[in-house]
């Protein structure tokens, strides 16, 4: 461990610049949530942390009615999102599908082959939704560990994991995902596996940058000064304090997981098509963009206000965690 | 010298790793005699055989590994193997990869271009008069845009633009397709569009709260003081030392297009990399997948290793800093 008494002036810039050029190189995958996160954010502004805000409450709102509606979608009074297929009928009495856009019966209108769109999405938001969650959590677990603990050994061991990270890091994060799930298959538990793989490095350099800010500090030392073990500093002492940064990036990376479960799926190595997920149904309406473009355009909005509610909250959530900003 | 030296050798080890695990990871889900059966699965089992041989599956692992860095070195990238029976054709995997670098790279200049050309003046504008409705206004329609995903940017696009309103082709698959930006536009445009919105995003947060640190510095102060015009102030004092991390987040994008921009240049069906490595991937064109995996990613290392030398050249401080080192 170096010891953290630079006293030269010197010292302090060039231990300043070092960090930030090493990590400029390495930072990319990151830029996403820097750039959500970075500056004066949104969730505050003309507000100074009394309350959640009314954005904090309409994002959680809104991800709470997500939530209850794909957990009661077999109880609710919707179609079925596959066996249920309304016809149209033409003049001669003869059965023509077509994709009806929206109306009271149908909210979000009929696809091509007579589905709701309404009851699509919902079903849908399931396996988005537990795409997204589940690679995440995975993801947090595994890289939440190994950042720690590089965070807190750095030297040789933290090195090490550093270096496997930056490796993992260079493939582009899309491919490696896209290369996971052909190998081992279409399924809704493979494309999870594939992007929880995906979404490790990310999350364990964050972790690991948090815990490498917080291990430098005295209530640490004076843990270790009494005599705890390793494991106990980092559990009781590092932990609790990375952990709402590694909330906020979770939160937002639950977002990118949902955006790439869609980009995977329009690449055509998504879940397979029978499989009803967000999305699944944009691809299932890209063919018929001139005439039905609400079956595309129905889940792109849900993803977007999913999309928005999520970084929102992670924004709140960062901020309220920031020492800097915090009420001190 | 001494910090190049380092970054040098770390670069050779991080491209080491790099290859050998792409080689590694392509022959753990192909397996030897897969590979082949699955490239060409109607082919005699003769031409199979002889494929083998020509390919040199049969050796031993490292010897294949050493051959084929050689060989990659050397730029053969290997051939893509197609047809059935006795009839079996191959094409050089660099013929086709120089066919298609060119749209590629035209669609990243492009869209870094229009990207920073509209962020650069509105994180200039929005550090000056930060806090103002204009600032608030572009933070929040920002912070909306990075919610909104590139492809549904470029389904919008093309539900309007494209298909309802007939201005612009929705689907680039022309054969052969046009390689100079003045007869390919029409078909480049929706594309660049989808790739740039969610960038000027990102580059006008980043220049604007790098400008604000940078406007609190004393020169600027007596720049001002000097009765220096504003625009000029803001421009040619203030913008370049704040325009370092925007530079690094650029020419690392650049990067991340490449492999990036897949999933639009499947939906405007554009002729790019991104686009042949989902095919191959999905054919299970395993060879190819391996050629283009290890260029992205060597592409990428590289980039890398440049932004970061340019990141101390750009910035005095750095280059000194580490000059006592």
């Amino acid at each position: 461990m170096p010891a953290p008494s630079h006293n030269s002036g010197d010292d302090i810039v060039q231990s300043l610049v070092a960090d930030k050029s090493h990590d400029s190189a390495v930072d990319e995958p990151m830029l996403y949530f820097a750039a959500v996160t970075d500056g004066p954010e949104i969730a505050n502004i003309g507000k100074k942390r009394k309350g959640l805000g009314v954005g904090a409450w309409l994002s959680i709102i809104w991800l709470a009615l997500l939530l209850t509606s794909s957990f009661a979608a077999p109880f609710l009074p919707i179609p079925d999102p596959i066996n249920d297929v309304e016809l149209p009928r033409s003049g001669g009495g003869k059965a023509v599908v077509i994709a009806t856009p929206p109306s009271l019966d149908h909210l979000f209108g009929l696809d091509g082959s007579g589905h709701d769109v309404l009851s699509r999405v919902i079903w849908g938001a399931r396996n988005s939704l537990l795409i997204g969650i589940v690679s995440v959590g995975l993801g947090l677990l595994v890289g939440g560990v190994l950042g720690n603990i590089a965070g807190y050994f750095k030297g040789k061991i933290g090195g090490f994991i550093g270096s496997v990270l930056d490796i993992l890091l260079a493939f582009p994060q899309l491919i490696l995902a896209l290369f996971v799930v052909t190998v081992l298959g279409h399924t809704v538990a493979n494309v999870t596996f594939a992007l929880a793989i995906v979404s490790t490095p990310v999350l364990a350099r964050i972790a690991r940058a948090s815990a490498l800010s917080w291990s430098e500090r005295e209530f640490v030392l004076a843990a270790r000064a009494q005599g705890a073990t390793h494991r106990r500093v980092i559990w009781r002492e590092v932990l609790p304090n990375v952990l709402p940064a590694m909330f906020s990036i979770a939160l937002l990376g639950i977002a990118v997981v949902i955006v790439a479960e869609a980009g995977l799926a329009i690449i055509g190595a998504g879940v397979k098509p029978e499989v009803v997920t967000w999305g699944n149904i944009i691809v299932g309406g890209q063919g018929e963009l001139r005439g039905a473009a609400h079956i595309v355009l129905a889940p792109s909005l849900i993803i977007f206000l999913t999309v928005l509610s999520l970084n929102f909250l992670g924004d709140v959530v960062r901020a309220r965690s920031d020492v800097r900003d915090s009420a001190l | 010298m001494r910090m190049i030296f380092t970054k040098l050798v770390r670069l050779v080890v991080v491209l080491f790793v790099v290859t050998f695990l792409s080689f590694w990871f392509i022959k753990l889900i192909g397996g030897n005699n897969d590979l082949v059966a699955k490239m060409i699965p109607f082919a005699s089992i003769e031409e199979k055989e002889r494929v083998r041989e020509e390919i040199g599956l049969n050796k031993p692992f490292f010897v294949q590994y050493r051959n084929w860095i050689g060989n990659f070195v050397t730029g053969d990238l290997g051939q893509i193997y197609t047809g059935s029976g006795a009839n079996v054709a191959s094409v050089p995997v660099s013929e086709t990869i120089v066919k298609r670098l060119p749209v590629s790279l035209e669609l990243m200049l492009y869209a870094q271009l229009l990207a920073l050309a509209i962020a650069i003046p509105l994180g200039v504008f929005t550090a000056y008069r930060a806090g103002s409705k204009f600032d608030r206004g572009s933070n929040m329609a920002a912070f909306g845009l990075l919610a909104l995903p590139q492809f549904v940017v470029a389904l919008l696009l093309a539900t309007y633009v494209g298909a309802k309103w007939q201005l612009l082709p929705t689907q680039a698959n022309v054969d052969p397709f046009p390689l100079s930006p003045a007869d390919n536009w029409q078909y480049m445009l929706m594309p660049i569009i989808s790739l740039a919105l969610a960038q000027i995003a990102i580059y006008t947060r980043l220049l604007r709260s790098d400008m604000i640190a940078t406007l609190q510095e004393d020169f600027i102060t007596t720049a001002k003081a000097k009765g220096i015009p504003a625009k000029r102030v803001l421009f040619r004092h203030a913008l370049r030392p704040s325009s370092l991390t925007l530079l690094t987040v650029a020419g690392l994008n650049v990067g991340a297009l490449i492999g990036g921009a897949v999933v639009i240049e499947r939906i405007f069906q554009v002729p790019g990399i991104g686009g042949l490595l989902a095919a191959s991937i999905l054919s299970q064109q395993y060879l190819l997948t391996q050629s283009l995996v290890v260029l992205i990613a060597i592409f990428y290392i590289l980039l890398n290793f440049f932004v970061d030398i340019l990141y101390s050249v750009l910035d005095p401080r750095i280059r000194h800093a580490r000059a006592v080192a």
